[in-house]
């Protein structure tokens, strides 16, 4: 586990035209709690927080804070970003005390992609939790969690039973052997075929005049609720491409 | 094209977009976005043009998440027709996109590929996109 470093300030809470002209000076405003003990508002340098973003498995790396001479081991809890520039514009940090057991969220690794038989034969490695949460000793916190990939077959789940965890390190979810990722079958985008046949293209042409009749009849208002029904010719067009809805991958 | 199975009235208001989005904003399921920079009213149409876009130019590989759905109805008069005689019919859904909202995502694919599947994408658009990243593990 890596252990770095970071130079902060102490900062008072006043008004936000004071968080403001800090965030215009380059800071960014956080806050160190836990430990049972006050919180402290601090700010430090936007840029040293932006390169340990873009390095490190910043989330789960514990970090000496540095406050006018004062040095606290603490971890990155919650980082919030702008909606539209995506800069940090807020992070918060947790207090670590050796002998204590923290919940964190750890990263997810997966190796061998070229040795998996699944992913050669076209399938798509579908990564149902980025992260795991997990509950373990402040003085070990695992910088990630590894998956291997190799004799993995198509359709086939990799559930948290499989990963070996580090010593004393618990899934926060220990009801049910909950799935990290799966190895789904691709699907075939359907891109419209040239006739050759006079047999062929008559097919086509009485299959799209039937296509086009579904449609029209899609353009009648439903009386009831105005709304109009579903349009089949969309879903049928591109049906092998994979879209979904947000809401049914959250079921899984 | 997308559309409600049902809507509760007929008829909307117009409304106004106000503000940014703070909801929808993050990357949840890809590693790639596309996130709105101004506001607009996004017909069924432009999202259904532009997720054909990324669908064809990823082929086989990945997978495409849209996290948008066109649930306000629009009306509109028919043509020389005078003003007033009450509000027009039925013609279609429009979702209010405010700044910052992640429109489509993607996974499975390289960089590369993602950037040129959302260049066509963002074309079939009304709105301003940029192509967003998982930052890291975040």
């Amino acid at each position: 586990m890596e252990n770095l470093k970071l130079e902060a300030t102490e900062r008072k809470i006043e008004s936000k035209g004071n968080l403001k002209k800090l965030r215009l000076d380059g800071f960014l405003p956080g806050i160190l709690y836990g430990d049972k003990e006050t919180n402290l508002p601090l700010s430090v340098k936007k840029n040293s927080v932006k390169k340990l973003l873009e390095s490190i498995n910043f989330m789960s790396s514990v970090i000496e804070i540095n406050i006018n001479g004062s040095k606290y081991k603490a971890l990155p809890k919650d980082i919030n970003f702008h909606p539209i520039n995506n800069e940090p514009i807020h992070i918060d940090f947790q207090k670590i005390k050796p002998g204590t057991k923290v919940v964190v969220n750890i990263p997810v690794r997966f190796i061998n992609n070229e040795n998996c038989p699944g992913l050669k034969m076209g399938g798509v490695l579908n990564i149902v939790r980025r992260k795991i949460e997990l509950k373990c000793p402040a003085e070990n916190i695992p910088t990630e969690i590894i998956v291997d990939l190799t004799n993995k077959e198509m359709n086939e789940s990799i559930h948290i039973s499989s990963v070996k965890l580090p010593e004393n390190v618990k899934p926060v979810i220990s009801d049910r052997d909950f799935t990290i990722a799966t190895i789904a079958a691709p699907t075939v985008v359907k891109e419209p075929e040239p006739a050759t046949a006079t047999t062929a293209t008559d097919a086509t042409t009485a299959g799209e005049a039937t296509a086009e009749g579904s449609v029209d009849s899609t353009k009648a208002t439903d009386p009831k609720t105005g709304a109009k029904p579903a349009d089949s010719k969309a879903k049928s067009a591109e049906g092998g491409a994979k879209t979904s809805s947000p809401a049914a991958d959250k079921k899984k | 094209m997308l559309q409600p199975a049902r809507t509760k009235y007929r008829k909307a208001f117009k409304g106004k977009i106000h503000g940014i989005a703070h909801r929808g904003s993050t990357l949840n399921f890809g590693s790639f976005g596309l996130k709105a920079i101004e506001p607009n009213r996004v017909t069924s149409k432009e999202i259904e043009a532009a997720r054909v876009a990324l669908t064809r130019h990823m082929k086989r590989a990945g997978r495409v998440w849209l996290r948008i759905f066109p649930n306000i109805p629009v009306t509109k008069k028919p043509i020389e027709v005078r003003m007033g005689k009450g509000k027009g019919g039925l013609e279609y859904y429009v979702f209010r996109v405010k700044p910052g909202r992640i429109i489509f995502e993607i996974d499975g694919v390289e960089e590369s590929v993602a950037k040129e599947a959302f260049e066509l994408a963002k074309a079939k658009l009304s709105i301003k996109t940029q192509m967003v990243k998982r930052l890291g593990t975040l």
